[in-house]
């Protein structure tokens, strides 16, 4: 049991076998009680989060907290790879438009096309939404692109702008010191100076 | 153990292994295609990427060895739109045709011209310039046609008109598809001169008919996802 305890930890990011092993020493000599907590906390949320149906993100509930939130202008659309990519744009308090998760990337040697991505899902969400614009924060990788590129073309039926997050130096960052594909990438998205 | 310093390499494929290394299938110049681990790649901000000619060291003992150095050889390069399409597929093509470690000296060097003139083209010059080089994989792997004669013999002339006979060559008959002019833009490889649309289909198919065989029963993914209309 102990070792198979151990091994489960040992499967968290992260978590190595000597974290693992203070894991389990501590729950099971100083707080068995934590340790059931754990337990209920993890069964709970292993049964109940599922994806929300609008915008596949994680959720408990059926349609998530942004989804169902009236005040979030539903005519903007961002497009992000991961969960956790919503998780970092909302800390950045910019943005009051809703989601679309795609869970991935296209990735034809994988065997991931449009399907797998809920890409359907979408272009129903463009068909019979007011969407008017959709933002493209896939990420700043060929992948990324690729699938940028994909969703562009599919969404060009419809009536809708459609926009890509700006690549570039990062904040603070010196000239000097960015990479020569990050510099590339900043003149050619440059914008107008006002 | 092997240990290889700065061989040139592309990335053609990548995808998270565990939880902060990638799985990287490259194709080297000396070592044709190969996968390695790079090991706490995932979480660097700095990327690999692919589409740029690189320097890679690795080393390791077993099938599967390690990513121990990169750096990029290559000015910077931004492909975009139905480019990056293509550019995709012919890694497709690379990561299915081609045997691990298998060298192929002349592919590596048209699979860099591909990625460099490719960025700049536009559509229909995009797709002639994946057709030669699909008939470059195609002869690197040991199934090159005939572009100078046909089956019987006789010079290919570009008035006439051929059919194709699977793994034979080219049939002269006045019902055939596929032009002697096509024939001879692939054998001399003008890409300044390109084929009009509709031998450009015909290229296509052609070339299709050549690598459908290959590819067993497991048709390209992105033939599927980007090439539908
Ligand atoms: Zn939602």
């Amino acid at each position: 049991m102990i070792e198979k305890l151990n091994k489960t930890f040992c499967a968290l990011p992260g978590v190595g076998s000597k974290t693992a092993q203070r894991f389990v020493y501590h729950l099971l000599e100083r707080d068995r009680e934590g340790g059931f907590e754990l337990a209920k906390a993890l069964v709970d949320a292993m049964e109940h989060v599922k994806h929300c149906s609008s915008c596949r993100t994680l959720s408990e509930k059926n349609i998530c907290n942004i989804c169902a939130n009236d005040v979030r202008d539903s005519s903007q659309l961002c497009i992000v790879e991961t969960p956790t990519d919503i998780h970092a744009i909302e800390q950045s308090g910019v943005y009051k438009g809703k989601y679309f998760v795609l869970s991935g990337y296209l990735s034809p040697i994988d065997g991931i096309g449009a399907a797998e991505l809920g890409l359907d899902e979408l272009e129903q969400k463009l068909r019979n939404l007011k969407v008017e614009e959709i933002i493209l924060a896939t990420n700043a990788t060929v992948e990324g692109e690729v699938t940028a590129h994909y969703i562009s073309n599919m969404a060009k039926q419809f009536d809708v702008q459609i926009t890509r997050i700006a690549h570039g130096i990062p904040i603070g960052g010196e000239l000097e010191y960015a990479d020569i594909n990050t510099i590339a990438h900043a003149l050619s998205g440059r914008k107008n100076y006002d | 153990m092997t240990k290889v310093d700065l061989t040139p390499a592309f990335l053609i494929h990548r995808r998270a292994f565990k939880e902060s290394s990638l799985l990287l299938d490259f194709f080297t110049l000396e070592y044709g295609k190969i996968r390695l681990v790079g090991r706490g790649l995932r979480k660097s901000k700095t990327n690999i990427q692919m589409f740029q000619c690189l320097n890679i060291s690795f080393s390791g003992k077993g099938e599967l060895k390690t990513l121990s150095n990169w750096e990029v050889d290559d000015t910077p390069r931004i492909i975009k739109g139905e480019a990056l399409i293509l550019s995709m597929y012919v890694n497709e093509l690379i990561s299915r045709l081609l045997f691990d470690q298998d060298p192929h000296f002349k592919l590596f060097e048209i699979y860099k011209q591909f990625i460099v003139q490719i960025t700049n083209m536009n559509q229909q010059a995009g797709y002639w310039l994946l057709r030669l080089f699909e008939n470059n994989l195609l002869s690197e792997l040991g199934y090159a046609l005939d572009l100078s004669h046909d089956i019987n013999g006789n010079d290919i002339n570009k008035n006439n008109r051929y059919e194709y006979q699977h793994q034979l060559g080219f049939l002269h008959a006045d019902t055939g598809k596929i032009s002697g002019k096509l024939i001879n833009q692939m054998l001399i490889e003008d890409i300044e001169n390109m084929p009009d649309a509709q031998q450009l289909k015909v290229c296509r198919d052609l070339n299709r008919q050549r690598l459908n065989p290959l590819l067993g029963n497991k048709p390209l993914k992105s033939r599927s996802l980007f090439f539908t209309k």
